[in-house]
């Protein structure tokens, strides 16, 4: 009977490997995308997904860098208010359909219209008449012109010179004209890939599109799982069947030990930080943030609890963006020096703080880190944690004083960690979570953003970095550094700057060495 | 019949209540699901315009009077995120969860009754008692533990099988596994009890003097006998597998309708999340209602009529 049995399961076992999955490139997301239609495009996967299957005007390379995309040039005129992009012929449609600046016209209508999008396309509201047109008040976009099929004219309602990289956006990638109803299920675009198939929460496969404008993909197939727990990524990864994997935070030095050749690191343009509500009690008082900021030893906790893999943040503006500062010096931890600030500003004896986070693994050690060097000099922290969405809720509405949490840059530029995060106009719900009202700070961030001269925007981006840094509206901590791991034969990937700016073209494995 | 008709009108109210409450709970719960349907960077009056579109700042008993007057017409709305059918979405998932949570079940039973059976016919043998272990084991260690163990044995040391997924039989394994083993646990203390008990009374023993043979004996005449509480236990379990294995789902990567409930509530998909709950209720108020049916099949006292 136990021979038997042994028997049943060594066939059973043996039944079940022996495929040759590892031969294609194999990627993943923790969740997935919540469409494929480019519209709708607010969260990572959608991001990730569209810029593989569309196109968009212009392009982030892996480096973060912007580069043509449909269009092959533009430029911009005295008034910093209108661009011409000029369209590239050739490009088409997986469908075979044209895709000419006309087609661009129409898919940025398609986008900025509330019926069929809900119009998340912020992107293009910087547009002459897009808010109008979104808010149903008027019927046309009068700053939207494609006069033939090979440019197209954008008008602004005021000067941005951030305005090209917003078009490498992937809300704002080209769809075709009348997209059926369930396009978001079926997309066609006119990307690398080609859209093959889509099982919810499972996988999405694509396929190469050979006749691609920007020469074909490598690799004749992509297929993106859906793994939301990262152990099962991990796990996925050492038995062959991802191509690439992300490291967390917590699992360092396990991968650092046990396949040192295999990983690739990159500094992330990302904040890792705890906002403080400027509004709220004591932290009403720069001097009161200032000391905060002293009270806090971050290389130590950048040591122990991320395994160094950070770079110490002194402003906002992380390395590799355009206004980094790198002579700065950071808040150096001095806990006697907080103390004498607290008393200067007449909290010697101390007060009581919440601070909110969100369940991530790595942020319970941070809170209580920030805790106890915050009860070193007198301020009683309580942690209050909450799911990612209560907690966010809750603190856009200010009810929190400090809020731990990091920014994703949405694309590579001074702008993208300055203006949603400080300025007056987006306390809250826009991003400015320490409620920081600073009317030279505006202005600074408000020149920044129109000058036309690339000089001038990266001095003034610095200075806008310092006067944060001197308000100390955060806690800053550090700039995070990215850990991924590759199997060893594959050549031509690595971790792109922005997160929807590796498209897979050069990507393939070499010598697959299947482990049975 | 007439059992079947009051178990089924009974269900009414059930729904009922399960409707009100979801609906309720999630709109005094925290969060904003306009705030996670714009993502980041959002603007005020994007969000005032959604929440218009939405219907969300309609007073809540007409938001409750439009939700109950589409369900009437088995419609449970469109996802706030995805904007798809809800109800297309749980029926895409339901046959992932049905296959996941039948091999949980039949390994559970099948594995929960022969250690169970045979632990009452050889007490103290090394099988009863490695079975004993694994039972104590079993209820003890969480599955999120036992799953990311069976992944580092079978998938990553051996090369047995693949760590997650859903693309053929050979993914089924190591969730089932994973699944069922609580199960296992239970129905084979219970089968083992039950069987025990049987093999001590009159009839077994009468069937024993009769001359019929061991095998006959144990599982004709004692198992039958057994298999009441075992019944029991099968419905609850498969009824709440079949609601969604959330933590299963999500180790394995398996795309069932628990991971949808998760994705939903992560999000604050109010539609989504009160859809799903719905639904679910249905099905395990339907599992309930076919272990109540199967207790006459196995034990003929009990008659409904």
């Amino acid at each position: 009977m136990r021979n038997l049995l042994t028997a049943a399961l060594l066939i059973l076992l043996s039944a079940c490997g022996g495929d040759d999955e590892s031969r294609a490139l194999q990627y993943y997301f923790t969740y997935d995308p919540r469409s494929l239609d480019p519209a709708l495009s607010t969260d990572v996967p959608t991001g990730e997904v569209v810029a593989l299957l569309f196109d968009t005007v212009t392009r982030f390379d892996v480096d973060g860098r912007l580069v043509p995309g449909l269009a092959t040039r533009w430029e911009t005129d005295s008034t910093g208010r209108v661009y011409t992009f000029h369209i590239r012929t050739g490009a088409r449609f997986h469908d075979g359909r044209p895709l000419t600046a006309h087609e661009v016209r129409t898919s940025f209508l398609r986008a900025l219209d509330p019926k069929n999008t809900g119009a998340r396309a912020w992107p293009l509201t910087p547009i002459r008449g897009a808010a109008a047109f979104t808010a149903g008040t008027s019927s046309e976009v009068d700053g939207l012109a494609a006069p033939d099929d090979t440019t197209l004219v954008i008008t602004l309602d005021q000067p941005l010179n951030i305005f090209p990289k917003f078009l490498a956006m992937p809300a704002t990638a080209i769809v075709p004209p009348d997209p059926p109803a369930d396009f978001d299920q079926h997309p066609v675009g006119s990307g690398p890939w080609r859209f093959v198939s889509w099982s919810h929460d499972d996988e999405i496969m694509l396929a190469k599109n050979p006749d691609y404008w920007g020469g074909a993909p490598r690799s004749d197939s992509l297929r993106i799982r859906i793994i939301p727990e990262p152990l099962t990524q991990a796990a996925e990864y050492e038995a062959q069947q991802l191509t690439v994997v992300e490291i967390p935070f917590g699992e360092t030095r396990r991968w650092e030990l046990a396949h040192p050749d295999e990983l690739q690191r990159r500094p992330a343009i990302r904040d890792l930080y705890i906002a403080m509500n400027t509004t709220r009690g004591p932290l009403r008082d720069v001097r009161v943030r200032r000391a905060i900021n002293l009270a806090v030893d971050v290389p130590t906790l950048l040591h122990t609890v991320m395994a160094d893999r950070g770079v110490r943040a002194a402003g906002v503006i992380p390395p590799g963006i355009v206004g980094y500062d790198s002579t700065r010096a950071p808040y150096h931890y001095d806990p006697a020096a907080a103390r004498r600030l607290l008393a200067e500003a007449g909290y010697a004896g101390g007060f009581p703080l919440q601070l909110w986070r969100s369940q991530r693994p790595e942020y319970a050690r941070i809170a209580q880190s920030v805790q106890q060097y915050l009860g070193a000099v007198g301020i009683r922290v309580e942690i209050v944690e909450r799911d990612a969405s209560s907690a966010r809720a809750a603190v856009r509405k200010g009810q929190a004083d400090l809020f731990l949490s990091d920014w994703y840059a949405d694309y590579p530029d001074a702008e993208n960690f300055t203006y949603p995060l400080f300025d007056s106009k987006n306390r809250g719900p826009g991003g400015n979570y320490a409620f920081l009202a600073d009317t030279a700070l505006d202005a600074m961030i408000e020149r920044m953003r129109s000058t036309p001269d690339s000089a001038q925007q990266a001095a003034l981006a610095r200075d806008v970095d310092g006067r944060i840094f001197d308000l100390a509206p955060w806690i800053f901590l550090w700039f995070p550094v990215d850990l991924w791991a590759l199997q060893p034969d594959v050549t031509g990937w690595r971790i792109p700057a922005i997160f929807f700016g590796q498209r897979w073209m050069d990507t393939r494995r070499t010598d697959v060495a299947v482990t049975k | 019949m007439r059992f079947l008709a009051w178990r089924l009108a009974l269900v009414l109210p059930t729904l009922l209540g399960v409707l009100v409450v979801t609906f309720l709970l999630l709109y005094v719960a925290p969060g904003d699901p306009v705030q996670a349907m714009v993502g980041e960077r959002s603007d005020s009056a994007t969000i005032a315009r959604l929440r218009r579109d939405l219907h969300l700042d309609d007073p809540l008993y007409v938001q409750f009077g439009k939700y109950v007057g589409g369900i009437a017409k088995g419609d449970l709305g469109r996802s706030y995120i995805t904007r798809r059918p809800i109800m297309r979405d749980l029926l895409k998932r339901f046959p992932a969860t049905l296959r996941l949570a039948g091999a949980a079940m039949l390994f559970a039973t099948l594995t929960g009754i022969a250690l169970g059976v045979y632990g009452a016919w050889r007490p103290g043998s090394w099988p009863d008692r490695l079975a004993a272990l694994l039972a104590y084991l079993g209820v003890s260690f969480p599955v999120y533990w036992v799953g990311l163990l069976l992944i580092l044995v079978f998938a990553v040391a051996l090369h047995w099988l693949p760590p997650s997924g859903s693309s053929g039989f050979k993914y089924l394994i190591l969730p089932a596994l994973t699944l069922g083993m609580r199960s296992v646990a239970i129905i084979s203390r219970m089968a083992r009890a039950a069987t025990m008990e049987a093999l001590r009374s009159d009839f077994v023993r009468t069937a024993r003097a009769k001359g019929l043979g061991e095998l006959r004996v144990v599982l004709r005449h004692a198992l039958r006998n057994a298999l009441l509480p075992v019944v029991t236990v099968l419905g609850l379990d498969f009824g709440s597998y079949l609601t969604g294995s959330i933590l299963t789902e999500t180790i394995f990567s398996w795309p069932g309708v628990g991971r949808y409930v998760l994705n939903a509530i992560e999000k604050r998909d109010l539609p989504a999340i009160q859809g799903s709950i719905l639904f679910l209720s249905v099905v395990f108020v339907l599992v309930n209602l076919l272990t109540d049916l199967a207790y006459a099949k196995v034990d003929p006292r009990v008659a409904y009529d």
